[in-house]
C-alpha cells in the first residue's frame, strides 16, 4: 500500500477536506450541526451514561449493525437495497443451530456458506442478467420464507448440547455481538478501502457503463457485493441464534428496514458509489442513541418508530444537496 | 396471433388459463377447485391487493416505485377504524384524504428536490408505519360496527362483494384514463422518456405528484375497506402487502423500466396470484407452498425482464456452439 493510496482511502472514509461546492458545504454544515445537537441532548440527559441503557443500546445495535454493513455493500454497488437479508439472517441461524452437533467450526462454516450462497445466487442473477434488484430480493424473500417454513414445518430449531456457549461470552470484556459488529466494520472498511474489489465496487456503483468501458467485470463485482452481504447477515444470524439459543424465522424480522435506515442515516448515497462501512457504523449508533434518548425522556416506543422514519426521510431529502452538483 | 402472444397485457391471462388447467388437473376431479367459494376468495383477494397493485403499477409505469404503499395501507386502516365508527363513509373519506395528501407530498418532494422515488418512499414507508403505531397507541383497535364489516364482504351475485366492486370500479376508471385520454398518453410518455416528454410539452412535474397521489389514495382505499371487513386495525398487521402487490403488477406486464403495462394487465396479474393462492388453498396445500409459488413466479418474471438477459443468452449459445461445433482450422502448411 503506497502512501498515496492510504491518503485516498483516508479521504474516502471521512470525506476530508471540505467539499468545494457551496451546496456540499451546506450539507456538511447541517450534518455537523445535527450531530452537535444530538451530543448536546445526550450530555444533558440524566441517566444516559448508566450501564443499563448503554448495554441495551450496544446489544440491539450490534445485530442490526452487522446486517447494515452487509446492506452497505449492496447499496454501494448501485443496487439500492435487499428485502431478503433478514430471512438470510434467520435461515443462516437455523442452519447454524442444526449443524451444531457436527461441532462449532463446522456449524460456523455451514452457516456462512449457506448465507453467502443464498445472497450470492441473487447477486449472480442481478449482476449477470441485470435483473431488477428490488424484484429479485422480493422473490428471494418469498421463496426463502416459504421454503424454510416447509422444511421446518413452522417450528423453531433448538440446539442440542452446549457447543454454542463460546459465542455467548465476552472478548476482552466486550460482549460477543458488539465485538463481532466492530470486527465486521473493520474488515468491511478494509476491504472497501484497500482492496481492488473495494475500489471496483465504488466504480461499478457510481457508473456501471463507465466501469464496463474501463475493462472491469461489473457483474462479478456485484456478485462479490452480494456474497459479502450474505456473510454479514449470516454472522448476525449466528450471533442471534447463539444468544437466544434458538433458530426461527422471527429472528431477523424487520431488520431489512432497520439496516437500510442505518445505511442511509450514515450518509451512504442511495444511488450507489458513495459511502463507507464506518458511515454505516455511525448511522447505526445515531439511530440507537435517538432510540435510547426518546426512551429516557419518556416517549413511547411508537414515537420512536415515527422518529426514525422522519429521520430517514430528512436524511434522504438532504442527499439532494450533495447529488445536484 | 403472434401479436396476441407477445402482448404484455395478454400474458397474465394466458397464465391464468394455464394455472386453471393445472389446478384442475391437481384436483383430480374431486370438485374442490371449481366452486363459487374459490371464485369469491379470489375476488376478495383481488379487492385487497388489486388497488395497491394498481397504484404501485401506475408508479412503475412512470418509472418510479412507490414503496410506501404498505405503510399507507396500515395507516389508512387505523384512520378509518378510529374515525369511521359513526359514519363509515367519513372514515373512508378521511383515509383517502390521508393517501392523497401523503402522495402529493412525496411526489412534490421528488419533483422539487429531483430525488429518486425509492429513497423518498422508503422514508415514507417508515414514517407512515410509525404514524400508524402512534395513532393506535401501539395497540390493536377493534371496529365496533359489525354491520359494516358484514356489509362490505356480503356476497353480491355469489362471487362479488362491495369491496371487490369498489376495486373493479377503480380499475375500470384507471383503464379508461390510461387508454382513452390525453392524461394517459402523457403518463406513458413520462415513463418511457422523461426528458423527451418534457421537451414535447408534457407537464411531468404535475404528472409525477398526481400519480403518487393516485397510488396513495388507492392504497388508502384498500386499507380502509380491509380494516372495515376485518373489524380491526393495528400498526403491524398490514405491512406484508408490498410483495404480492409488486408481484401482481410485474406479472401483469408492468415493467420497472417504465412506459409499459396497462391497468387491464394488472387485473390479470392480481387474478393470477389470487387464483394460485385460493386454488392451492382449496386443494389443501400448506400456505407456505403459496409463498414458494409466488416467489418462483416473481423470480421467473424478474429474469425474463432482465436488461442483459438477451446478450448473456447469446454469449452462452455462442460458447456452446464453439465448444461442440468448432470449425476446422486451416493447417499452417496451406
Amino acid at each position: 500500500m503506497t502512501d498515496q493510496g492510504l491518503a485516498v482511502a483516508w479521504r474516502e472514509a471521512w470525506r476530508l477536506p471540505l467539499p468545494t461546492s457551496r451546496r456540499g458545504r451546506v450539507l456538511v454544515g447541517i450534518r455537523v450541526a445535527a450531530l452537535l445537537v444530538l451530543l448536546g441532548i445526550v450530555a444533558t440527559t440524566p441517566g444516559f451514561f448508566t450501564a443499563v441503557s448503554l448495554f441495551s443500546l450496544l446489544n440491539t445495535t450490534s445485530f442490526i449493525g452487522c446486517v447494515a454493513v452487509g446492506m452497505t455493500f449492496i447499496t454501494l454497488s448501485g443496487n439500492i437495497m435487499s428485502f431478503a437479508l433478514s430471512v438470510t439472517l434467520s435461515t443462516s441461524g437455523m442452519v447454524f443451530i442444526s449443524a451444531l452437533p457436527l461441532g462449532l467450526p463446522a456449524a460456523l462454516v455451514a452457516a456462512f456458506a449457506f448465507g453467502a450462497a443464498l445472497t450470492g445466487f441473487q447477486g449472480a442473477v442481478i449482476g449477470y442478467f441485470r435483473a431488477n434488484p428490488i424484484i429479485v430480493s422480493m422473490a428471494a424473500l418469498a421463496l426463502i420464507t416459504g421454503g424454510a417454513t416447509l422444511i421446518t414445518q413452522g417450528q423453531g430449531i433448538y440446539p442440542q448440547g452446549d457447543a454454542a456457549a463460546a459465542l455467548k461470552g465476552r472478548v476482552f470484556g466486550v460482549p460477543m455481538p458488539l465485538a463481532a459488529f466492530i470486527l465486521t466494520v473493520v474488515v468491511a472498511q478494509a476491504v472497501l478501502s484497500f482492496t481492488r474489489f473495494g475500489r471496483q465496487l465504488y466504480m461499478v456503483g457510481s457508473n456501471w457503463r463507465a466501469a464496463l468501458a474501463a475493462g472491469l467485470d461489473p457483474a462479478r463485482v456485484v456478485l462479490g457485493a452480494y456474497v459479502a452481504a450474505g456473510l454479514c447477515a449470516a454472522l448476525a444470524g449466528i450471533m442471534m441464534a447463539a444468544r437466544y439459543s434458538s433458530g426461527d424465522l422471527e429472528l431477523g424480522l424487520g431488520y431489512d428496514y432497520s439496516a437500510i435506515s442505518a445505511v442511509l442515516v450514515g450518509g451512504t448515497a442511495i444511488s450507489g458509489g458513495e459511502g463507507s462501512a464506518i458511515r454505516t457504523l455511525i448511522g447505526a449508533f445515531i439511530i440507537a442513541v435517538c432510540q435510547v434518548l426518546l426512551l429516557l425522556h419518556g416517549f413511547s416506543p411508537q414515537i420512536q418508530y415515527l422518529a426514525i422514519g422522519l429521520i430517514v426521510l430528512f436524511v434522504i431529502m438532504l442527499q439532494t444537496l450533495a447529488d445536484s452538483d | 396471433m403472434r401479436t396476441l402472444f407477445t402482448n404484455r397485457s395478454v400474458r397474465p391471462y394466458l397464465l391464468l388459463v394455464v394455472i386453471t388447467l393445472v389446478l384442475w388437473a391437481l384436483d383430480r376431479g374431486q370438485g374442490r377447485f371449481f366452486t363459487t367459494g374459490t371464485a369469491y376468495s379470489v375476488l376478495q383477494q383481488f379487492a385487497t391487493v388489486g388497488p395497491i397493485a394498481l397504484g404501485l403499477g401506475l408508479s412503475m409505469i412512470i418509472r418510479e416505485f412507490d414503496l410506501s404503499v404498505g405503510g399507507m395501507l396500515s395507516l389508512s386502516g387505523c384512520v378509518a377504524v378510529l374515525s369511521g365508527a359513526d359514519y363509515p363513509a367519513l372514515g373512508v373519506a378521511l383515509a383517502v384524504l390521508c393517501g392523497l395528501a401523503w402522495g402529493l407530498f412525496q411526489g412534490g418532494v421528488m419533483v422539487w428536490l429531483r430525488l429518486g422515488s425509492i429513497g423518498v418512499t422508503l422514508g415514507g414507508l417508515l414514517t407512515l408505519g410509525g404514524l400508524a403505531y402512534v395513532v393506535t397507541g401501539n395497540l390493536s383497535i377493534s371496529y365496533p360496527r359489525m354491520d359494516v364489516a358484514m356489509a362490505v364482504n356480503h356476497p353480491v351475485l355469489g362471487v362479488l362483494s362491495l369491496r371487490s366492486l369498489v376495486a373493479l370500479a377503480a380499475f375500470l376508471a384507471a383503464a379508461f384514463f390510461m387508454a382513452r385520454t390525453r392524461v394517459g398518453r402523457d403518463v406513458y410518455a413520462t415513463g418511457s422518456d422523461r426528458r423527451a416528454a418534457m421537451v414535447a410539452g408534457v407537464r411531468t412535474s404535475v404528472i409525477v405528484p398526481a400519480i403518487f397521489a393516485c397510488s396513495g389514495m388507492l392504497a388508502a382505499l384498500a386499507g380502509a375497506l380491509l380494516s372495515y371487513s376485518l373489524a380491526a386495525a393495528s400498526g403491524v398487521a398490514l405491512t406484508d402487502a408490498l410483495v404480492p402487490a409488486t408481484a401482481s403488477a410485474i406479472i401483469g406486464g408492468v415493467s420497472l423500466t417504465g412506459g409499459k403495462g396497462t391497468p387491464i394487465g394488472i387485473v390479470g396479474g392480481v387474478l393470477v396470484l389470487g387464483l394460485l393462492n385460493a386454488g392451492l388453498n382449496a386443494i389443501g396445500t400448506p400456505p407456505a407452498v403459496q409463498d414458494v409459488v409466488t416467489g418462483g413466479v416473481l423470480f421467473i418474471v424478474a429474469v425474463a425482464d432482465a436488461v442483459d438477459l438477451d446478450p448473456r443468452l447469446f454469449a452462452m449459445r455462442r460458447t456452446w456452439v464453439e465448444l461442440f461445433y468448432r470449425p476446422r482450422e486451416p493447417s499452417p502448411a496451406e
